[in-house]
């Protein structure tokens, strides 16, 4: 596979640009990730589970 | 602040939900159709409209559009609106997208066993129906995003981010994947040739698989998997990181559908390389699914939809290993074209779509009913059955896969093919697809006794249409911000358009960097003089090799691998497909490669193989196509197909249409003479001379050039 990659014939230019673009855009991800608070992240994943539906089925 | 009384639409999703069982099973059947024409040829029923190559697009259209399609529009029907407590948007949009949905699937059953398609991989269906998809989808998006404006939940949970992407990416896909010339009501030309063609296509075409087939169901499991498990998912820092990466991800990986193809070599790199990176997301997603269940693995000894839920995650966990590990070149050498490729999407379709779809409809229908699963038991009988199904299918078709691919490479030790006819290879693994037929049968099986099982709990209960519901109104929600609310991320969160935008951002990015070099850098399809348009007879019979769908079983590019130039010919080169409107590569090889089919056999030959097939290749599985001999050639198309290739670029001289019927008639006189003297009488107005003169054609404009591209044949 590295072999393949190695012999572009000038095309390295793009694997190099898109790894780079990834790379940005994968770091701005994390620092995302790092930033967001504890207490939203749980608020968030409760989401599905409060339903405001008056009447909830009853598990039999 | 004053709690807001509203109700949920819940009939919407029932439609959804009896369609996707409907048409369902209409796909698996017409699945178990073609699996039997694959070893019993008198499964196509003798007459054009049933043969595998118009059937076969009729079954993926089904599944992933009819079955997978409504899924997702019943599993983000019920999922948004409770996400974002409020009722959708607009029942007189709901209403529009789901007949008009329905309309196009029809569309589809009609016109495809009719012959009328555009050739492209899943997206077979002509231009009105197109427009009609893009009408509906631009319906189903403004339903979306009216019920998310008027929301009484600050946040979007990530399952709307899934929605989003996916309706955005959709709709980028479709319309650039249908820039088509209507040449007729129901004919087109697509706008790209060759290679360019080929990259549109499969970056649509993996795309699908991921925008389709993949992020709604995402979407559907972190919602669907909480709500069962009753609780939260394993965590949501993941599902962001996961999400970005995967919708960014996935966008760069169609060319790994090519690999080995005259697409230019950078391209493919690209494709490999994504692929492999690809691994890390998906993976993320199946982690995180099944580690929400940490700790509730005692409910899924007891509840069904659990099961289905965890077998389609581990589909989905297996599928997405093997993609990557397919797109590396030395593997994808042997599994391309054969069992394997069908083997790995049906992993994924069995697995991953249909199970996850059965688990949130045992799930979701006595919810909505308000009442109690008809029968546990034959829940749990289809779950087995439908288990047992999934391995009859995929451990055969691996077999079959690696079976074949090894043949088809294996030399003698003087350094000659060892099996250099075709059809033996295909004979070889004819017990496996008796094998997957059986598979597929279970599978079918188990989908009946969901839809009766289902069908008797509906009956027993009754539709809750319009479901209550209280929540405090958004203004009020808002008032009690707090300060961290002001960072971007959590206003992305907050802002559906500003988040559309930067999902379509991130999703073109990749398709840019790989289609703008392939569009506008001439060096990487290279011109060959020797090529030239197609006469207007091999034009006409080129469609007629649409029509049939002869590219579902056969290729049209040799690689430049020694076992296929020995078998073959010269491999393909990006030059010889400029005028080709659209390419005709092909993805599996039931039958063999047929780019270099030109001047191989006689007409005789290719005029008694059409008529039955078995007579000139005894024990060949290809039905026979006996109408084509009938049938007489419609040339009234001609002069406007010439038209409309000129449009697209291909040379034809000025005023070429007013003599075209002309060249086609001589050329096909000459083609019956030569019939002739081998004691076949037909009339030089058939089809079949259309298509034995663009079967001579293919492959040839090289051959003929010596000079210029040694031939080895």
């Amino acid at each position: 596979m590295f072999k393949q990659i190695k012999d572009l014939a000038g095309g390295e230019l793009y694997l190099i640009a898109s790894l780079l673009i990834f790379m940005v855009f994968f770091i701005m991800v994390g620092i995302y990730l790092i930033k967001m608070s504890k207490i939203h992240i749980d608020e968030m994943s409760k989401l599905p589970i409060d339903e405001p539906q008056i009447s909830n089925y009853e598990e039999a | 602040m004053q709690l807001e009384k509203f109700t949920y639409d819940n009939k919407i999703v029932r439609n959804f939900a009896i369609a996707t069982l409907v048409w369902g099973i209409i796909g698996m059947l017409v699945g178990l159709l073609v699996a039997m024409q694959l070893f019993k040829p008198s499964m196509n029923l003798g007459n054009q409209y049933t043969t595998f190559g118009r059937i076969r697009p009729l079954h993926t259209n089904a599944v992933i559009f009819a079955f997978v399609g409504n899924a997702i529009f019943m599993g983000v029907y019920y999922s948004l609106q409770r996400l974002l407590k409020a009722r959708m948007f607009s029942k007189w949009l709901s209403n529009i997208h789901f007949w008009g949905w329905q309309l196009i699937i029809v569309s589809a059953v009609i016109t495809l066993p009719l012959g009328i398609t555009s050739s492209h991989e899943y997206a077979e269906l002509e231009w009105p129906i197109d427009i009609a998809i893009t009408l509906i989808w631009v319906v189903f998006g403004i339903n979306m995003f009216g019920t998310i404006f008027k929301r009484r939940e600050r946040h979007l949970y990530v399952a709307i981010w899934f929605y989003i992407a996916t309706f955005v990416t959709i709709a980028v896909l479709h319309i650039v994947n249908s820039f088509q010339l209507p040449v007729s009501f129901l004919k087109s030309y697509y706008v790209f040739a060759g290679v360019q063609d080929a990259l549109v296509q499969w970056w649509y075409g993996h795309n699908a698989v991921a925008f389709f087939l993949t992020t709604p169901y995402l979407g559907m499991m972190y919602y669907f998997l909480p709500k069962m498990a009753n609780r939260p998912v394993y965590s949501y820092k993941l599902s962001i990181l996961h999400f970005w990466s995967l919708i960014f991800i996935y966008i760069w990986a169609g060319p790994h559908h090519l690999l080995y193809t005259s697409l230019p070599g950078w391209a493919q790199s690209l494709g490999v390389a994504f692929s492999i990176m690809l691994i890390a997301p998906s993976w993320g997603g199946m982690i995180n699914g099944l580690l929400t269940l940490r700790g509730a693995w005692d409910k899924v000894r007891d509840d069904v939809t659990l099961k289905f839920m965890v077998v389609a995650l581990t589909a989905y966990g297996m599928a997405t290993f093997e993609g990557p590990m397919l797109s590396l070149k030395q593997i994808n050498g042997i599994a391309h074209f054969t069992d394997w490729i069908v083997a790995h999407v049906h992993v994924g379709a069995l697995g991953w779509n249909g199970f996850l779809t059965f688990g949130i409809l045992y799930w979701l229908i006595p919810r909505i009913y308000k009442t109690e699963l008809y029968s546990k038991k034959m829940a749990s009988f289809h779950f087995w059955i439908g288990t047992l199904g999934i391995l009859f299918y995929a451990v055969p078709m691996y077999w079959a896969g690696f079976t074949q691919g090894l043949l088809w490479k294996e030399f003698t030790a003087e350094g000659l093919l060892k099996y250099p006819n075709f059809l033996t290879t295909t004979l070889q693994i004819i017990p496996m697809h008796v094998l997957r037929a059986i598979g597929g049968a279970f599978y079918l099986l188990g989908a009946i006794v969901m839809a009766y099982n289902l069908g008797k709990t509906m009956l027993k209960g009754k539709l809750v249409a319009d479901e209550a519901a209280e929540a405090m109104p958004l203004e009020t929600v808002m008032l009690e911000t707090d300060p961290a609310d002001k960072r971007w991320h959590r206003i992305l969160e907050r802002k559906p358009m500003k988040f559309m935008v930067l999902s379509m951002i991130v999703i073109l990015i990749g398709g840019m960097v790989e289609m703008m070099p392939t569009f506008t850098i001439e060096s990487n399809i290279p011109t060959i003089a020797s090529v030239k348009p197609y006469t207007p007879l091999e034009l006409q019979g080129r469609d007629l090799y649409i029509r049939e769908g002869c590219v579902n079983c056969h290729s049209q590019t040799v690689r430049p691998f020694r076992s296929e130039t020995e078998r073959y010919g010269e491999y393909s080169k990006a030059g010889e497909f400029v005028y080709d409107h659209p390419f005709l590569w092909g993805s599996k090889r039931t039958g063999p490669d047929l780019h270099r089919l030109g001047g191989k056999y006689s007409n005789a030959w290719h005029y008694n193989h059409m008529l039955d097939p078995t007579s000139m290749s005894p024990g060949s599985i290809m039905p026979a196509y006996p109408w084509l001999i009938t049938q007489k050639l419609d040339t009234s198309t001609t002069a406007i197909k010439i038209r409309a290739m000129q449009t697209l670029g291909v040379p034809y001289r000025e005023n070429f249409d007013a003599v075209a019927n002309t060249k086609l008639k001589e050329q096909a006189e000459s083609i019956a003479a030569d019939l002739k003297q081998n004691n076949i009488e037909v009339k030089s107005d058939r089809e079949i001379v259309a298509l034995i003169a663009y079967l001579q054609r293919l492959g040839t404009d090289i051959k003929a050039n010596k000079t210029t591209i040694p031939s080895n044949q």
